[in-house]
């Protein structure tokens, strides 16, 4: 293993994988986790292939129905096939939370990066914003955003990364704060790197370690929330599916069909939860005080 | 300590500061929409264009942007909260009214946290890596994992659907319906409560866990007490002092898990009251809301930060 002073960018990817590869082999909760995202990922990609039916294909005649030969899950309101629509959803869902939680840690690993290295005022500015945010919780926050942008996908996206970068920024400047001073930083100053460099050649790597965990862990939450709001009306606009909307128009026919509300409820609790694991497992694999300790 | 809590109480003021100034602006950017709607839903036939302006010289829209905020500003803390745009009725009013079901809701939801999180936490502790902590821990996660609102669904189809035990949604008063009045909290006050019971009881077990290997914990042990007297009398107390910074945490989940969950119940508290105003872009009741949410996130971390420093003197020594 790479000691952490030397690694670059590309060697703080390789030590990702390898981290990967560890929490996958030896932190059993985290190989379940990995191999629920691999499948809800897999079925996700190739939901125009797995779908036994158009996800937005009417059947009037053939609505509510319970789970049969043709359609496994039943059809919802309209006689669409639940078991496509979840599939779909599931794009709209994952893609969502993945691509919200990416812009969320560019943004905030730069801001945090910015604080911890500058200091001063830029830091005070930056973090009281990041604390004046942290005063919303989270779901509060984006039902705002909702109110104030309007819904849909797009201003979904949108609020969440307005809330979540945050997280990033906290974690990065406290990293900075610890990494800056270490004689590595002071040697390649003294050999007359500049701030830039010092920044993204030295420091950010270094920083990388508890992000990956963050990022895991931040997709996770984004599905939470996308479901949450959509299920508020406020999110994913119909007739487009996502997991979060489904569950909302199974309940508005709970006694009729369970199955409309519960499936989606499963998929969203399963893939947080893998999310979670994953993000256990990888935190425990990076941090090399931890390895060897007890394994869940 | 004085000087710890005058250093605290001035970094909260600052981000109250800016909270308002944040909740100011993003509310600012509904009005004009909102106006068109309530327009719209009144059913008068009238000119759209000249009421909005009207209706904004009413709320003071027109004026320039800081004397908006300045006046608001000291209106909302003369107790002035101006009134909403869907009901018309006063703002403060509509939340003094909703006030009681909200905190009704959060009394049984605390009270329940707290009685399964702390002894799930600490038997997990105690019987480190048996069953019964993989059961727990496990538990905890998914707790923590679980979409609130499709537990309540869950919930509902077991309990109100399936067996009818609890009603399915809706609000009795207390002084209507004693015994109705907790039939209708049971269920919605489980499921807000599940994700903090789940907090605690990984905070509980992880700080239990910590404090069992300390030195004088293995100084009780060797002076022969029995593992229960270590536990109460030496391992819980400062065991229990880090569990007091996810207070803060847990109430805030709770305020975020109500507005959803009382649209779900269809308990008409300050959740559903919010929600409501989103649907109708209803700007003063949504400002309102937003900074007494903040206030409460803000006072509840001064609350804990100070609680801290209390109970553990090295944190005020930093």
């Amino acid at each position: 293993m790479t000691g952490p002073e030397n690694i670059r960018l590309s060697g703080g990817f390789m030590v990702l994988l390898r981290a990967l590869g560890h929490a996958i082999r030896h932190h059993r909760l985290s190989t379940i986790g990995f191999f629920i995202i691999l499948f809800l990922v897999a079925t996700a990609a190739f939901a125009p292939l797995l779908a036994p039916y158009e996800p937005y294909e009417q059947d009037l005649y053939n609505v509510l129905s319970g789970p049969s030969a043709a359609h496994w899950l039943g059809t919802d309101n309209v006689g669409r096939d639940l078991l496509s629509r979840f599939l779909y959803g599931g794009r709209v869902s994952l893609l969502l939370g993945l691509v919200s939680t990416l812009l969320a840690a560019a943004i905030g690993v730069s801001l945090g990066l910015l604080a911890g290295f500058k200091g001063g005022l830029i830091d005070a500015a930056i973090m009281r914003v990041v604390d004046a945010i942290l005063c919303f919780p989270f779901l509060v926050f984006l039902l705002a955003m909702a109110a104030a942008l309007g819904g849909g996908l797009i201003n979904l996206g949108v609020a969440l990364v307005l809330f979540g970068w945050v997280f990033f920024a906290r974690i990065v400047r406290g990293q900075v704060l610890l990494v800056r001073e270490l004689p590595y930083v002071e040697a390649a100053r003294a050999a007359g790197a500049s701030s830039a460099r010092l920044m993204w050649r030295h420091i950010l790597p270094n920083t990388l370690a508890p992000v990956i965990v963050a990022i895991t862990l931040g997709i996770g939450n984004a599905i939470l929330a996308e479901s949450a709001i959509s299920f508020l009306g406020l999110g994913v606009q119909p007739p487009t599916a996502s997991w979060g909307k489904e569950l909302k128009s199974g309940f508005d026919n709970l006694e009729l069909a369970p199955l409309y509300s519960i499936v989606p409820g499963i998929l969203i609790t399963l893939s947080v939860l893998a999310c979670n694991f994953l993000g256990d497992g990888l935190r425990d694999a990076l941090d090399p005080r931890l390895r060897g300790e007890e394994r869940r | 300590m004085g000087r710890f809590i005058a250093i605290r109480l001035m970094h909260a003021l600052i981000v109250l500061f800016i909270v308002i100034v944040l909740v100011f602006l993003v509310t600012r950017l509904i009005p004009g929409d909102a106006f068109l709607v309530a327009v719209a839903a009144s059913g008068v036939e009238v000119d759209s264009a000249k009421t909005v302006k009207v209706l904004e010289e009413f709320y003071g829209l027109n004026k320039p942007f800081y004397e908006q905020f300045l006046i608001w500003l000291v209106n909302f803390v003369s107790g002035d909260w101006g009134e909403s745009i869907g009901t018309g009725g006063d703002v403060l009013e509509m939340f003094l009214d909703r006030c009681p079901i909200t905190l009704q809701l959060f009394f049984w939801a605390t009270l329940w946290q707290f009685l399964i999180g702390i002894p799930a936490g600490v038997i997990s502790a105690l019987k480190r890596n048996s069953r019964t902590d993989m059961a727990i821990t496990t538990g905890a996660l998914i707790g923590f994992a679980i979409p609130p609102f499709w537990q309540a669904i869950v919930m509902i189809y077991l309990f109100a659907v399936l067996l009818p035990i609890f009603p399915p949604s809706g609000y009795v008063s207390f002084a209507e319906d004693p015994m109705g009045n907790v039939m209708s909290m049971a269920l919605p006050s489980m499921v807000l409560g599940t994700s903090g019971a789940a907090l605690l009881a990984r905070y509980v077990r992880s700080s239990l866990l910590e404090v069992m290997s300390q030195d004088f914990v293995r100084t009780a042990r060797a002076k022969g007490l029995g593992e229960r007297a270590v536990v109460t009398l030496h391992a819980m107390k400062p065991a229990m002092i880090p569990v007091v910074t996810v207070v803060g945490l847990i109430w805030a989940g709770l305020l975020g898990g109500s507005f959803i969950l009382e649209f779900v119940f269809a308990l008409p508290g300050l959740g559903r009251m919010t929600v409501d105003a989103i649907y109708q872009r209803d700007f003063p009741v949504i400002q309102a809301m937003l900074i007494i949410v903040s206030l409460n996130v803000l006072f509840m971390n001064f609350i804990v930060d100070v609680l801290y420093a209390y109970l553990d003197p090295r944190v005020r020594l930093r």
